[in-house]
C-alpha cells in the first residue's frame, strides 16, 4: 500500500507540472486557435531563468538571500521574463499571420520552436545545468508516513500548481478580461465590434499562458534538477497531450489531462515496467480519444452553416 | 542560415577551383621540416546539436584542441571540417554522403554513436576513408564488416564483462536494477552485463527510460530493500545525477554503478556510487594537466572528450607521417598510416594501436569510486 501512496505523491507532483503547461497551451488555442509547439521551449527558458537566478544569488551552496525569497524571485522572474518573450513572439511572428491559412502560423510556431531550442544552444551552451535543489531544500525537508516520503519540493509544486489553476479559472470566469477573453474565444469579430481589444486581450493571454510555462519551468528545475536547451521539446509534447485529451480549449480539461497523464506515467511505470511508460500511457489517450474525440471535458462546437 | 554559408562557401570553392583545389594538391612533402607544408583537411561527424548536443560539442572541442596541438608539433596545416549527425543514424547518412563526396577530405573523426557507424560504415569503406570513433563501443563494428572503421576506446564486451563481474564479487548483491536509457550503447552493455549478474544468482530487474526522461521517481519508487546495486549504462550524467537524488530522497540505500558514458566529474558527484572508464581521469595525470587547462576553457567535460583529442590525434600523426614520407595525404595513404598507428601513450593512460579489424589491442576499461568530496577515485 506504501508502494501505491509513494506512486501516487510522484505522479500527481508530475501531472501538476503537465496541468501548468498544458493551461498555457489551451489558453493559447482557445483565444487564437493556434497549436503553439513553442510553448515547451518557454518552459525552458523559464528552467533557465531560475538556474541563473540561483547562480546570481551566490550558487546553491552558498545562498546570500534566504531560501523562500530566492524561490520567490525564481517564480517571479521566470513569469515575468517568459510573459514578456510570449508576448514579444505573439506581436512579431503570430500577430502577422493572423489571417493567413491555418498552416502558416503553425509552421511557425514550430519555427519559434527551434530558434528558441537552438538560441539557448548558443547562449548557454550545450551542457546540462543543475540546480542541485537539495543543497538549499534539503531531503528532510518535508514529511514521510511510514514509507511514503514527501518532499518538501513536491508539497511546493502542488499547492503553487493548483493555486495558480484556481486563480486562472477565476480569472476566466469572474473578471472582465476573463469575459473579454471568452469572446474574443467565441468570435473574435464580434468581440472586436463589441469594443473588445482584441490585439491586447490576445497579448494578455499570451503573457499569462507564457508566464505558466515559464514557472512550471522553475518548478521543473527544483524538482528534477536537470536544465538544458532540449527539456522544453518532451514537456510540450506531453502538455499538448494532455490539452488534447482533456479537450483543448478547455482549462479544467487541461488540468484534468495532465493530472491523469503524470498519474499514469507513474502507476505504469511502479505497476508494470517503465520500458512500457509511453506506450501504455499513449495507447490509453489514444483509447480516450476514439471514444472521446473532443476530450475527456471539451465541448461540442456549434457551426452555422 | 548555416546551410546558407556552407553553399555559398561551397559556391566561392568552386569558382575558385583552381585555388581550393591546387593548394592540396601540391602542397606535400616532409612536416616539420619540408621545404613546403604538409595541408590536409579532415572532418568530424557528431552530435553538434539536438538532445545530446553537450555531448558532440565536446568532443568538437577536444578534437579542435588536438589539431592546434598537433599542427604546432608536426608544423602541418590541417584543418577540420563539422558534420552534425545529432546522433541520428539517418542525419549521420547525410552528413557522410557530404563528406564522401569532398575529395580533400583524407579522415574523419566520429561518429558518436554505433548506429551511426552501422549507417555510415558501407558509405565510408566504399569512399576508402578511415574513420576512427572515441565512443562508439558496440563490439559488432568490429567483425569486419567496415573496413576503414577503426576506435581508440574498447568495447562493450569488455566493458560490461569487467562491471558485471566487479559487482558480483566486490558489491556482492542480491538483487540490482538495471535501467537502459533504450540507446544501443546502453541496451548492448545490458545485453552482456545481465548475463553474467544472472549466472551469479542475482535477481534482475530490468527498465528502461529515455533519454529525455528527467523524473525518475517513480522508478526509484520500485527500488527494493533487496536491491543494492542500480546499474546506469547511460550517457547523460545529469540525469544520474537526479536518480541519485531521489535515491536519496526516497530514503533507499542503493548504489549507483554508472558506465563509461556518465564519467562526469563535476557534475555526477553521489557519494558511494561507482563509475567505469576509458582510461583515468585526465585531470588526475600530472602529465595531462597542461591538456586539462587547455581544454576547461570551453568548460567542464566528461568521458566523451578525451578519446575523441586520441582519434583526432591518430589521424594527425598518420597524416604527418604520410607527408615525412614524401606523399601527398590521400585517402589511401592516410588508411594505411592509420593502421600502422603505434602510440606507446595516449591522452586516455594507455597505448594505441589497431588490430586487424580496427579494434584498438591495448583498450581497457578503469573502475572508479566516487568520494564524499565527489572525488573519483581510482579503484579497479
Amino acid at each position: 500500500m506504501a508502494f501505491f501512496f509513494q506512486e501516487l505523491v510522484n505522479g500527481v507532483t508530475v501531472g501538476a507540472l503537465y496541468a501548468l503547461v498544458a493551461l498555457g497551451f489551451s489558453m493559447v488555442y482557445g483565444v487564437l486557435k493556434l497549436l503553439n509547439f513553442a510553448h515547451g521551449d518557454l518552459y525552458m527558458v523559464g528552467a533557465f531563468v531560475g538556474y541563473f537566478v540561483i547562480q546570481w544569488f551566490g550558487g546553491p551552496n552558498a545562498l546570500t538571500i534566504p531560501v523562500p525569497l530566492l524561490v520567490a524571485i525564481m517564480f517571479v522572474l521566470a513569469g515575468l521574463l517568459t510573459g514578456g518573450l510570449g508576448v514579444a513572439i505573439e506581436r512579431f511572428a503570430y500577430r502577422p499571420l493572423r489571417n493567413a491559412p491555418r498552416i502558416a502560423p503553425l509552421i511557425t510556431a514550430i519555427g519559434i520552436s527551434f530558434f528558441l531550442e537552438n538560441a539557448a544552444l548558443l547562449l548557454f551552451g550545450a551542457q546540462y545545468r543543475v540546480y542541485n535543489t537539495s543543497d538549499f531544500i534539503p531531503f528532510h525537508a518535508g514529511f514521510s508516513i511510514g514509507s511514503v516520503s514527501v518532499y518538501a519540493v513536491q508539497i511546493m509544486v502542488v499547492v503553487l500548481g493548483v493555486a495558480l489553476m484556481v486563480g486562472l479559472r477565476q480569472l476566466v470566469n469572474r473578471t472582465k478580461f476573463g469575459k473579454q477573453m471568452r469572446a474574443v474565444a467565441a468570435d473574435t469579430e464580434a468581440a472586436e465590434m463589441l469594443g473588445v481589444n482584441v490585439n491586447f486581450t490576445i497579448a494578455a493571454t499570451f503573457f499569462l499562458g507564457s508566464a505558466l510555462a515559464g514557472i512550471a519551468g522553475v518548478m521543473a528545475g527544483l524538482l528534477f534538477d536537470t536544465v538544458n536547451n532540449t527539456i522544453g521539446f518532451t514537456a510540450g509534447l506531453y502538455a499538448f497531450t494532455a490539452a488534447v485529451v482533456g479537450g483543448i480549449g478547455s482549462l479544467p480539461g487541461a488540468m484534468l489531462g495532465g493530472l491523469l497523464i503524470g498519474i499514469a506515467q507513474s502507476f505504469v511505470t511502479g505497476y508494470v515496467s517503465s520500458t512500457f511508460t509511453d506506450l501504455i500511457v499513449f495507447g490509453l489517450l489514444i483509447v480516450v480519444m476514439v471514444v472521446r474525440p473532443r476530450g475527456l471535458l471539451g465541448r461540442l462546437q456549434l457551426q452555422k452553416v | 542560415m548555416r546551410g546558407r554559408s556552407i553553399i555559398a562557401a561551397a559556391a566561392l570553392c568552386t569558382l575558385a577551383v583552381a585555388g581550393c583545389g591546387s593548394n592540396s594538391s601540391s602542397s606535400t612533402t616532409a612536416a616539420g621540416g619540408g621545404s613546403k607544408s604538409c595541408v590536409a583537411q579532415i572532418a568530424i561527424e557528431g552530435p553538434l546539436t539536438g538532445p545530446v548536443a553537450v555531448l558532440g560539442q565536446e568532443q568538437l572541442h577536444f578534437a579542435e584542441l588536438a589539431l592546434k596541438l598537433d599542427n604546432a608539433a608536426n608544423k602541418t596545416k590541417i584543418t577540420l571540417d563539422q558534420g552534425d549527425t545529432q546522433l541520428n543514424p539517418a542525419q549521420a547518412t547525410t552528413v557522410t554522403q557530404q563528406l564522401t563526396a569532398n575529395s580533400k577530405i583524407v579522415g574523419v573523426v566520429g561518429p558518436a554513436g554505433s548506429q551511426e557507424v552501422e549507417a555510415v560504415g558501407p558509405l565510408m569503406a566504399r569512399a576508402g576513408l578511415a574513420f576512427i570513433s572515441g565512443s562508439a563501443t558496440n563490439v559488432t563494428l568490429t567483425q569486419g564488416k567496415y573496413p576503414t572503421f577503426f576506435r581508440v576506446v574498447s568495447n562493450d564486451r569488455v566493458q560490461g564483462a569487467n562491471d558485471a563481474n566487479y559487482i558480483v564479487n566486490t558489491l556482492k548483491p542480491k538483487a540490482v536494477m538495471i535501467v537502459d536509457d533504450q540507446e544501443v550503447y546502453s541496451t548492448g552493455l545490458v545485453g552482456f552485463m545481465t548475463p553474467i549478474l544472472k549466472a551469479a544468482g542475482i535477481k534482475v530487474d530490468h527498465e528502461s527510460v529515455s533519454q529525455k526522461v528527467t523524473d525518475f521517481s517513480s522508478l526509484v519508487a520500485k527500488v527494493t530493500p533487496a536491491t543494492s546495486v542500480v546499474i546506469l549504462p547511460w550517457q547523460v550524467a545529469s540525469n544520474a545525477q537526479r536518480l541519485g537524488h531521489d535515491l536519496a530522497q526516497q530514503h533507499k540505500k542503493a548504489v549507483i554503478f554508472g558506465t563509461d558514458g556518465l564519467f562526469s566529474p563535476g557534475t555526477f558527484e553521489i557519494a558511494g556510487s561507482y563509475v567505469s572508464a576509458f582510461g583515468p581521469d585526465i585531470t588526475a595525470i600530472p602529465a595531462d594537466a597542461a591538456l586539462v587547462t587547455a581544454a576547461k576553457k570551453y568548460g567542464s567535460f566528461g568521458t566523451f572528450g578525451p578519446p575523441i583529442f586520441a582519434a583526432t590525434h591518430v589521424i594527425d600523426e598518420a597524416i604527418a607521417s604520410v607527408c615525412k614520407a614524401g606523399q601527398t595525404p590521400s585517402r589511401a595513404n592516410v588508411l594505411a598510416a592509420i593502421k600502422q598507428t603505434n602510440e606507446p601513450t595516449s591522452i586516455l593512460g594507455q597505448p594505441i594501436s589497431f588490430d586487424s579489424h580496427g579494434d584498438n589491442a591495448h583498450g581497457k576499461f578503469f573502475l572508479f569510486k566516487i568520494s564524499s568530496a565527489g572525488k573519483y577515485q581510482l579503484v579497479g
